[in-house]
Order: C-alpha cells, then sequence, then structure tokens
C-alpha cells in the first residue's frame, strides 16, 4: 500500500518532521518498507497558458507560442492533437527531467531543439503519461483554469512536492480500517497524541423498494447499491488533484466513474464497482434490477472485464442479475455489464463479502487486485452505503441519485471490553495512569467509560478481548517507551541430545571430516539410485520442483549426491557428515498422532584415486567416534531389510550393535549404487542411529591409562576371522589371569592362498613368561 | 552366465520375429507390435536382473569384523585441518547455550508436522487468510513441514506445564528446521533455520520480553545494542511485535541502521487456553526468529544458498 504524505495531513494535523513521522509510524503502527521522495519530482514544471497554436502543414505539429507567466512568450511545437489556444497546460521547461523517468537508470532531460530543422521547440507541452499521472497518452492534459494561472508550478497548484510511504501490508492483516487514508490518518493521529476529527458522511437512506437484493447465508455481510440516473454531460476533463492521489497511490487515473470508486477506495477502505444498469436489465430479463448474491455453480462460466472467460467454483461468490453471474464478488466486474461511454444509468455496488471465500477466489483466479486486497482483511460494513452516496456526489456532474437499497442481514454488535488500569500496566511491564488511557483510546474513536468498560469504534471489528485493548495502549504510546527488565528465573535442565551433536562435532572436525547440510525433501530419482522405495516417502503436493518432492527417508542418499558434487571439484578426499531428522511412511504415526521422527547420523566417505577397501576406513572413523561416546560397537553381517540399508552392499557391510542394540550400518555401496552417483571406487559410508546414541552415550569415559609392563607382538597364521582370532587369544589370556590391550598391527596373505598371517600387538600390564607366548603363538 | 547366455539368445529370437511383421495384415499389425514388445521387456528386465546378480556375485566378500583388508595399511581418520563444522550448526549451538546461561530449557523442533499445531493450536481461524501468509508445503496426507517454529509452542506449553504447577517457570527456546514454498535466491531460502522462545508466569510482562530478547543479543554479539520495535501481526500473539537491533558497529552498522530480528509478542490467551494454561491467572510472550539471518551478518556472508549446497569450498571456511 502506497500512503501519499500530503493527502495524510490533510486529515491529521503533524507538527514533526517527516523523518521522525515515518520513525513513529513504524514503531507505533506499522512497518514502512521505504520513502519515496518526489519533492523534487516536478521541479521546473509550469502551468502555462497556449496563446497561439498554429499547424505546421503537413505535419501533425503544432507550432505554439506559450505564456509562462514571463513577459515574453516561448516558442514549443507540440504534437498533441488537443492543443488549442486559450488552454492552459503542463509545460516541461528546458533542463526539467520527465518526471515519468525519474527512477529510471538515465532519465530524460527536456532541452531546446530544432524541430523539421526550422522550428525551435523549448521544453515541451506534457501528457498525462509523461507527467506519471497514468497511461493516457492520447493528448497534453488541460489544467482548470479556476485553480491555476500561467508561470504556476505545478508541483504546487496539484501538491506534488510528495513523500510516499510504501507499506508492509501484511502487519496490517487484522486492520481492515486501516486500508484507507482515513483510518491510516485515525491511527497516526492516535500515535501523535492527537484526538482525531471524524469525516461523518451523512447518509440519506432513501430506500426504496425499486431494488431487490437477495443474499444467500452468511456470504455477504452487507450489501448496498445506488441507481444513478444520468442527466447531463460530465464536466470537461481537467487534470484533477484526484488524479494525482490515484497515481501517488499505484492506481491509474481512467475514467470518471471508476476513478470515481477507485479514489474512495482508497479514502475510506471500501471497496465500490459500478454496473451499467441498462445492461444489468438486459443480462437478467428483468424490469427492475434483482442483485442476487450467491455462490457459483460447479461449470458456470463468467467473462471478466479483462476479456478472459473464468470457470467459477463453488466457493467463488457471484453477484447476478436475476440468475445470471455478471460479477466475480470482490474480485471483478463481468464483461456483459461493464459501463463505457454509452452508460446512461450506473448501479453502484457497495459491499463487504465473506474473506475466506475471497481468499480462495484470489488463489483460484489468480487476481490480486487493490480491492480484493482490502475485501480479503474483512472490511467493517458500517460504511457500505454512506460511501457509495459518497461516490454519487462525486459524479453529480452527470449523474443523479434514483434509487437505493440496503441489505443487511445481521448488523455487527457493539465490541465491549472490560479491563482495568492495573490489568494493562501489569502485562506491559508499565504505570500509565488511567487518564492516560482514557485519552489514548479516545484519541482514536473508542467510547471509554468508568474504569473501564470500553465499547470499540464500529470499524474497529478486531477488538474482543483483553489483550486487544493492551495491544492498543502499548503500540500508540509506545513500546519503545516500555522498559526492558529481566524476569527472576531459574536455572535450565542440559539438554542430552544437543550436548551429544555438539560432542560429535568437535570429534568429527578433529577427525577431518566436513559437516554439511542438505534439503530434507528429496527427488524420486535419488530414492530410486539409492535403492530405496519412493513410496515409503511422505509426498509434497506443491513442491517446488520434482527435485524436492519427497520428505528423505534416510541420511546417506543426500550426502551421496554431495559426494558427487565435491569430487568433481575436485576434492582427492573426504568425509561428509550430516546430523538430522527422517520419516519413513512404514513408521506410521506416534502418540499425537504425527509421522514417527527419527533422527540420523550419516557420513559418506569418498577417495578418488585410492586402491584399497573402504569399508575399513569407515569402520574405523565409526569405531573412533564411538570410543568418544564410550560406546562399544560390535560389528556383525548386514542382514536387515530396513530402507536405510538398501544401498549398502551385504557383502561389504555390517551392522553395528551395542550390545543388544542394532545401531546403524556402516559398509560399503553396492556397485549399481555407486556407478548411479558416478562416483569413484574408494567409497563407504554409515548411518546411525542417532537416538539411541543418546540413550547408550556414556557422560563421562573411562580413561583406563595401562601401566604397561611388557610389549609383545604376536603373529598367527590363520583363515579365521579377526574377531575370531581376538577372542581366541582373549579367551587364553583370562585363562592365565593376565590382562592385556590388543592393537592390530598388520594382516598379510600371500596370492593365492586362504591363510592370512594376522599380527597384532599385545601390551601386557605385568610381566609375563614366555611360556604365555608360547601359548598363544600355537594358536 | 549359462541363464544370461539363455536370455540373450531368446531377445536374438524375438528380435528377428520382428522381421516377420511384414506377413501380417496391416490390420493387425498394431496388435503383433504389442505382442513382441512386451515379450522383449519382459526378457530386457529379466537379463538386468541377471547380469545384476552377477555382478553382484562378483563381489568378493570381506571380513567385517577386521581392522583392515589382507596387504592393506591400518586405516586413519583425516588430518584435523581438513575437519569442519557447518557454520548454521556451530551458531545455532552458541544460540541455545546462551539461552541455557539465561535459564532456558531447549527442545528441538519437528520436520513434519500437522495443521493442528502449525496453525489451529495457534489460533489461527480456519481457513483464515493469515493461514497463507506462510507459504507452506503440504504432503498428501495434509501434513505440514513446518513453516515456523511456533509449531512446537503448543507442545513445550504442555510438556512444561507442570513447572507452572509446581511453582515455577515456563522458560524454553525451540531451535529447528522450517520450510517456506518460495522461490530461492541470494537471500531467500526454502529451508532455512529459526530459534523459538517461550515463557509463562505469573508476573511477566511485556518489559520483560524485551529484556530478554535485549540479553540475548547483547550475548550473541558480545556487546551493548540498541533495540527498537515495531507492531506487527501474528494471530498467536497478543500484542504482536517485531523486534529490531541496531546493526553492531563492529559488523559494518551505521547509527540508525536497524535490522529486524524476529517476531514476538505476548502469548494470546486463546494459546495458553488450549494447552490447558489459565490465561486469567498466567500470561506468557513467545518470539521466533531467522538463525540463517544472524549467521550471515555474524560471518559477512552473502548468499545463502551456500548453506544448503554441500560444496566443500564453502564449508572447509568453517
Amino acid at each position: 500500500m502506497l500512503i501519499s504524505l500530503n493527502w495524510l495531513k490533510k486529515y491529521v494535523n503533524i507538527k514533526i518532521s517527516d523523518e521522525d513521522l515515518v520513525r513513529l509510524i513504524g514503531a507505533r503502527l506499522v512497518e514502512v518498507e521505504g520513502v519515496i521522495d518526489e519533492s523534487t519530482k516536478y521541479n521546473n514544471i509550469y502551468v502555462v497558458r497556449v496563446e497561439k497554436a498554429e499547424k505546421i502543414p503537413e505535419t501533425h505539429l503544432t507550432l505554439c507560442q506559450i505564456n509562462s507567466g514571463e513577459s515574453e512568450l516561448i516558442q514549443v511545437v507540440c504534437g498533441a492533437p488537443n492543443v488549442r489556444e486559450g488552454m492552459l497546460a503542463a509545460w516541461i521547461a528546458p533542463g526539467a527531467i520527465v518526471p515519468a523517468s525519474v527512477h529510471e537508470d538515465a532519465p530524460f532531460v527536456i532541452g531546446k531543439r530544432k524541430m523539421l530543422g526550422k522550428y525551435e521547440s523549448n521544453g515541451m507541452l506534457a501528457g498525462a503519461d509523461e507527467l506519471d499521472f497514468g497511461d493516457d497518452h492520447s493528448g497534453i492534459v488541460e489544467i482548470n483554469p479556476d485553480i491555476a494561472k500561467p508561470g504556476d508550478l505545478l508541483a504546487d497548484v496539484f501538491e506534488l512536492n510528495d513523500k510516499i510511504l510504501e507499506i508492509e501490508n501484511k502487519s496490517l492483516t487484522h486492520r481492515p480500517d486501516t486500508f484507507g487514508i482515513i483510518g491510516f490518518a485515525r491511527e497516526v493521529a492516535g500515535i501523535l497524541n492527537q484526538k482525531f476529527v471524524e469525516n461523518n458522511f451523512d447518509v440519506n437512506k432513501n430506500i426504496d423498494n425499486n431494488i431487490k437484493i437477495e443474499i444467500d447465508n452468511n456470504i455477504c455481510g452487507r450489501y448496498s447499491a445506488v441507481v444513478l440516473k444520468k442527466h447531463g454531460e460530465m464536466k470537461k476533463k481537467y487534470l484533477s488533484w484526484q488524479d494525482t492521489i490515484l497515481a501517488k497511490s499505484g492506481m491509474r487515473p481512467v475514467e470518471p466513474i471508476v476513478d470515481a470508486t477507485n479514489y474512495l477506495m482508497l479514502l475510506t477502505g471500501q471497496p465500490l464497482h459500478a454496473f451499467d444498469y441498462d445492461k444489468f436489465l438486459v443480462v437478467g430479463g428483468s424490469d427492475k434490477p434483482k442483485i442476487n448474491v450467491r455462490l457459483a455453480r460447479s461449470g458456470e462460466k463468467l467473462v471478466l472485464l479483462d476479456d478472459k472467460e473464468v470457470e467459477l467454483n463453488e466457493n467463488d461468490i457471484v453477484i447476478c442479475s436475476n440468475d445470471t453471474p455478471v460479477a466475480l464478488a470482490g474480485a471483478m466486474g463481468g464483461k456483459s455489464t461493464a459501463i463505457d461511454e454509452n452508460t446512461r444509468n450506473i448501479i453502484i455496488e457497495s459491499a463487504t463479502f465473506s474473506l475466506y471465500n475471497l481468499r480462495k477466489t484470489q488463489m483460484a483466479h489468480g487476481i490480486f487486485s487493490e480491492a480484493i486486497t482490502r475485501f480479503t482483511k474483512g472490511q467493517p460494513a458500517y460504511q457500505t452505503l454512506a460511501v457509495a452516496e459518497q461516490c454519487a456526489g462525486m459524479l453529480s456532474d452527470g449523474f443523479e441519485i434514483a434509487a437505493e437499497a440496503d441489505e443487511y442481514p445481521t448488523p455487527a454488535k457493539e465490541n465491549v471490553v472490560k479491563i482495568s488500569a492495573n490489568e494493562i500496566n501489569s502485562l506491559l511491564g508499565t504505570n500509565y495512569t488511567e487518564t492516560a488511557i482514557k485519552t489514548t483510546l479516545e484519541n482514536v474513536g473508542f467510547k471509554v467509560t468508568g474504569n473501564f468498560e470500553i465499547e470499540a469504534p464500529k470499524w474497529r471489528t478486531d477488538i474482543h478481548i483483553k489483550e486487544d485493548i493492551i495491544e492498543e495502549i502499548g503500540r500508540l504510546n509506545g513500546y519503545d517507551n516500555i522498559n526492558p527488565t529481566l524476569p527472576k528465573h531459574g536455572t535450565a535442565e542440559p539438554n542430552k541430545a544437543l550436548k551429544l551433536k555438539s560432542e560429535i562435532r568437535d570429534t568429527m572436525r578433529r577427525f577431518g571430516a566436513n559437516e554439511v547440510l542438505t534439503y530434507s525433501f528429496v527427488s524420486e530419482k535419488l530414492l530410486e539410485k539409492s535403492g530405496l522405495d519412493a513410496k515409503n516417502s511422505y509426498k509434497i503436493v506443491n513442491s517446488i520442483s520434482p527435485e524436492l518432492q519427497l520428505v528423505r527417508q534416510s541420511i546417506v542418499p543426500s550426502l551421496l549426491d554431495k559426494a558427487f558434487v565435491n569430487q568433481k571439484i575436485p576434492y582427492n578426499e573426504f568425509a561428509l557428515y550430516e546430523i538430522n531428522k527422517v520419516y519413513q511412511k512404514e513408521w506410521g504415526m506416534d502418540s499425537e498422532n504425527v509421522p514417527v521422527e527419527k533422527s540420523r547420523m550419516g557420513m559418506v566417505l569418498a577417495e578418488r584415486k585410492t586402491v584399497g577397501t573402504a569399508y575399513y576406513k569407515a569402520k574405523y572413523f565409526v569405531e573412533r567416534l564411538l570410543a568418544e561416546l564410550n560406546i562399544k560397537p560390535e560389528f556383525k553381517p548386514l542382514s536387515v531389510n530396513a530402507p536405510e540399508a538398501k544401498p549398502f552392499e551385504k557383502k561389504r557391510a555390517a551392522e553395528i550393535y551395542a550390545g543388544e542394540d542394532l545401531i546403524g550400518i556402516v559398509g560399503e555401496f553396492k556397485n549399481k549404487v555407486r556407478n548411479n552417483f558416478k562416483l569413484a571406487e574408494f567409497l563407504a559410508g554409515f548411518e546411525l542411529d542417532f537416538d539411541k546414541l543418546v540413550e547408550l552415550a556414556k557422560p563421562t569415559r573411562e580413561v583406563n591409562i595401562v601401566s604397561e609392563k611388557e610389549k609383545r607382538d604376536l603373529t598367527v597364521a590363520t583363515n579365521k576371522t579377526y574377531k575370531e582370532l581376538t577372542e581366541k587369544i582373549k579367551k587364553i589370556l583370562a585363562e592365565n589371569n593376565v590382562e592385556a590391550e590388543i592393537s592390530p598391527v598388520s594382516i598379510y596373505q600371500p596370492d593365492n592362498s586362504d591363510v592370512k598371517n594376522i599380527s597384532v600387538h599385545l601390551e601386557f600390564a605385568e610381566k609375563i613368561d614366555d611360556q604365555l607366548m608360547a601359548k598363544l603363538e600355537a594358536i | 552366465m549359462q541363464e544370461l547366455t539363455k536370455l540373450k539368445d531368446e531377445l536374438k529370437k524375438i528380435n528377428a520375429e520382428y522381421a516377420g511383421i511384414k506377413d501380417v495384415p496391416a490390420e493387425k499389425r498394431g496388435e503383433f507390435g504389442r505382442v513382441l514388445n512386451e515379450k522383449k521387456n519382459a526378457i530386457l528386465a529379466k537379463i538386468a536382473e541377471a547380469e545384476e546378480a552377477l555382478n553382484d556375485a562378483a563381489v568378493e566378500p570381506i571380513d567385517i569384523t577386521a581392522p583392515c583388508g589382507p596387504n592393506e595399511k591400518l586405516p586413519n581418520v583425516y588430518s584435523t585441518f581438513e575437519g569442519s563444522s557447518h557454520p548454521l550448526m556451530a551458531e545455532l549451538d552458541r544460540v541455545t547455550s546462551i539461552y541455557q546461561m539465561m535459564g532456558f530449557d531447549v527442545v528441538e523442533s519437528r520436520q513434519l508436522d500437522d495443521e493442528f499445531h502449525m496453525f489451529d493450536s495457534l489460533n489461527f481461524a480456519k481457513e483464515h487468510p493469515a493461514r497463507d501468509g506462510y507459504d507452506t508445503f503440504r504432503t498428501e496426507e495434509g501434513l505440514i513441514p513446518p513453516a515456523h517454529t511456533s509449531t512446537m509452542q503448543h507442545r513445550v506449553l504442555k510438556m512444561y506445564k507442570h513447572n507452572l504447577d509446581e511453582g515455577k517457570d515456563i522458560a524454553v527456546v525451540v531451535p529447528g528446521r522450517v520450510y517456506r514454498n518460495e522461490d530461492v535466491d541470494a537471500t531467500h531460502e526454502h529451508t532455512f533455520y529459526q530459534c523459538e522462545g517461550v515463557y509463562v508466569s505469573k508476573t511477566c510482562t511485556m518489559g520483560d520480553m524485551l529484556g530478554i530478547l535485549r540479553e540475548f543479543f547483547e550475548k550473541y554479539y558480545e556487546q551493548k545494542l540498541n533495540i527498537r520495535t515495531q507492531p506487527g501481526y501474528f494471530p498467536f500473539t497478543e500484542p504482536s511485535l517485531e523486534f529490531m537491533i541496531e546493526k553492531p558497529k563492529s559488523l559494518g552498522g551505521k547509527k540508525g541502521d536497524f535490522l529486524e530480528m524476529l517476531g514476538c509478542g505476548m502469548i494470546h490467551p486463546n494459546v495458553l487456553k488450549m494447552a490447558g494454561i489459565d490465561p486469567t491467572e498466567y500470561h506468557g510472550f513467545a518470539w521466533g526468529g531467522g538463525i540463517d539471518r544472524l549467521v550471515m551478518l555474524r560471518y559477512g556472508l552473502k548468499d545463502v544458498r551456500n548453506f544448503e549446497a554441500g560444496n566443500l569450498n564453502f564449508l572447509k571456511e568453517f
């Protein structure tokens, strides 16, 4: 929404600087996204009288002598068809910038030039489009001699030295009353601690029965209609102050009836629509207007003012003549009843509609007009008839009221809130007096009795509870005037999961691994590449792209994807890991009836030029990491069939156990998976159940510094697994009541042999005899 | 292997059968082709399966209990200098530890939630246009990857209600990942992080809220800060505010250069009521703000897209 400060100042007395005003509006009413400074936009543009106008033969041009208030006339060549002697026009003097181009990269500066080789032309006579008052390029603007004389600055005549506030609408979602300059000004008065002077429109209420209005239940709060009959031609169209207001508010002046409805919407916040009365009767096939407000029927179609045919749905509200739709309520009028230059009689509609329906209409048909923006905030119903009558007044040059109708099924009740000064102050942390509170509220139209019974004004449909009043007091007096304090409060409980994550992050960083974050949404293709079933993923129906359509079931596939990115850069070796949440449909719902959520830690390590078994490196990472968490892992053959196990190659992967608990999977990936992701041979990873880690991790690690007495190396030729061998060594040590720490040294396997020579290093806590070593060597 | 040879022979035969189409009457050619294609596709699928089985059979099993492969070096981790922590996660840690110092418990936010927690429990009227402001994603089941961490408010209020019964306050922060359906550019991501705060007691005031928030940001940026507010609108707080800080000098801020950091307000009585807390006896305040922005400001980062790109060129800087 755009707010002209000059217009605002007509309704409220502002004594502070514009800068301070903008700051106060920002602090106490709404976010001001920007301020467009137009204070120099109309520099060097003057009102002039065309004293002489001679057609230049064989051209469309006119050679004009203009009076700019100086003694000497100035020559200007003008191409507009409507230039004529005696008219007042707007003259852009040489050296001035064409207003419509001020925001362009290279603003257009008007000069002095020779036309057709011989006619000197100084500056230009401007059309509405060049002055940035609309798109009209049919001729130059004409200025009413009653309001200006030659030599006046155009900016002075029309108050164009202005600043325009760009307002962020979102934070006024609950304040439909501020979507008109009057409502906005009322708030500004309030924040300046002034009593706002209300502009009460008189209402004639000459309601007659010439128009019948029917409303289907609850879709239209109130429908007022005023019929206007043409009694004469509208006066000659001069550039008006009202045109400039429309332009400054981001709308374009087009023709008098539409301009009047738009102007009143900007003034009051109440959108209006004008139907051609005679067309309305023809379409409905009745001799008196029968306005029917109902929901559209499925399959009904309507051609709108912009010539587009829309297919209506059962949520759309339509205005019907008799039973034929003639407008999409709140959004756009229909073509069949559009006003045109031959219009003799008009129906002015001023109504409110269900914001819920209009919100859907807005989405379904993609209509985002100034009117529907206001309707979807829930316009109050109190002023519909008054605004329609105001519109009649603005068109009184050519039209007079012929009939009026007003259907208001359930008039709004007064909103009364009871609250005490103490309740207000104790929530805000303030000490406002009863008098101050009363004044604050009365300034913006509340009625306050006792201490306090507060009646909200009829435009404040958002006031229902005590907190609404507290907001008014806090906001209008400035939240910045509230003194920040700190409550007395106890200590926090440590969060085990969070602490563990932090520890893992430190550990992994020490291990040279890199933490990544990847999207929670993945593509069907990514799952397919990893061997996972897309059907087990929750599917986003309004995803940004197919790449982001499915909620991920596992972390590893996303990491494989990122491994490719980094291998391509190229990084020769890296380990990417992520701790995040995953969902699988097969897990079902939890006790709150939302999907079961699990936290997982995934890691993928990839090397480009390495030959060897990547499994062991991934396993080593797991072992080192779990050692930090004081968890002792055991590696068992991979047999689970869970989705997260799918990418792993069963022959080269293992389930990780901590005691009885399966806590994850580590291993290399299937050849197919590796090829799908275009990754180099040396590739492995793991996925750990983070929730289990939280459960099993022990806060303090027993540090067992062995005061080693004797070290021995042992090599055994065996076709057993490493684990079987070490178990056997442990057994023999136990039988001999000896303790030792066993660590691997090497595994040697000659070509064409099943037998491996496994060497381990033993550190004994005591002296041992050679007999024990002999026993061990005999394994 | 034999199986595969047999299948390939079959495929050859089928391919040869295509030549027979010229002997089929024109009106039956469509049907002929269809049947043949079906046969061919079935064989192709079987071949793929057999080839994969063959590939898998060729994979050498390993001793999963061993420390390394035969004749291989013992593995090691990478050099510490290559390691990095994600800046968002590292900063989120800092954020939560500051709140913990200030006495706030931490509960993590969910990443897939429902309409009830995302909107209904937060006093959004059914079908209200205010719901549109959140550009939510939805699953086929109508579930919502939350668009704000406020999706956890109802839960933490219920979870910590016992504090009130025990004469203590509720003080919780909720960090988490949130999602908005919007186009991605240097300053917008559809996936980002927020941190929510909830405080409920018998006596807390809006002044307390402003005090806590100022305290947090001063601790986070390690300096005194000027704060400012502007009115906002959220259905779940009343009154609602936007909270701003003057950009710290150390980060290149000038006087009067205010940054919107978060939305906040006094918890709407309906939200308390729905969580079983009596709003006539207790009141509270809540806030929520983006983490990404904090981090970008702190490190002078210009492109939010780096956070989720998983590119080591960026990540190794941290």
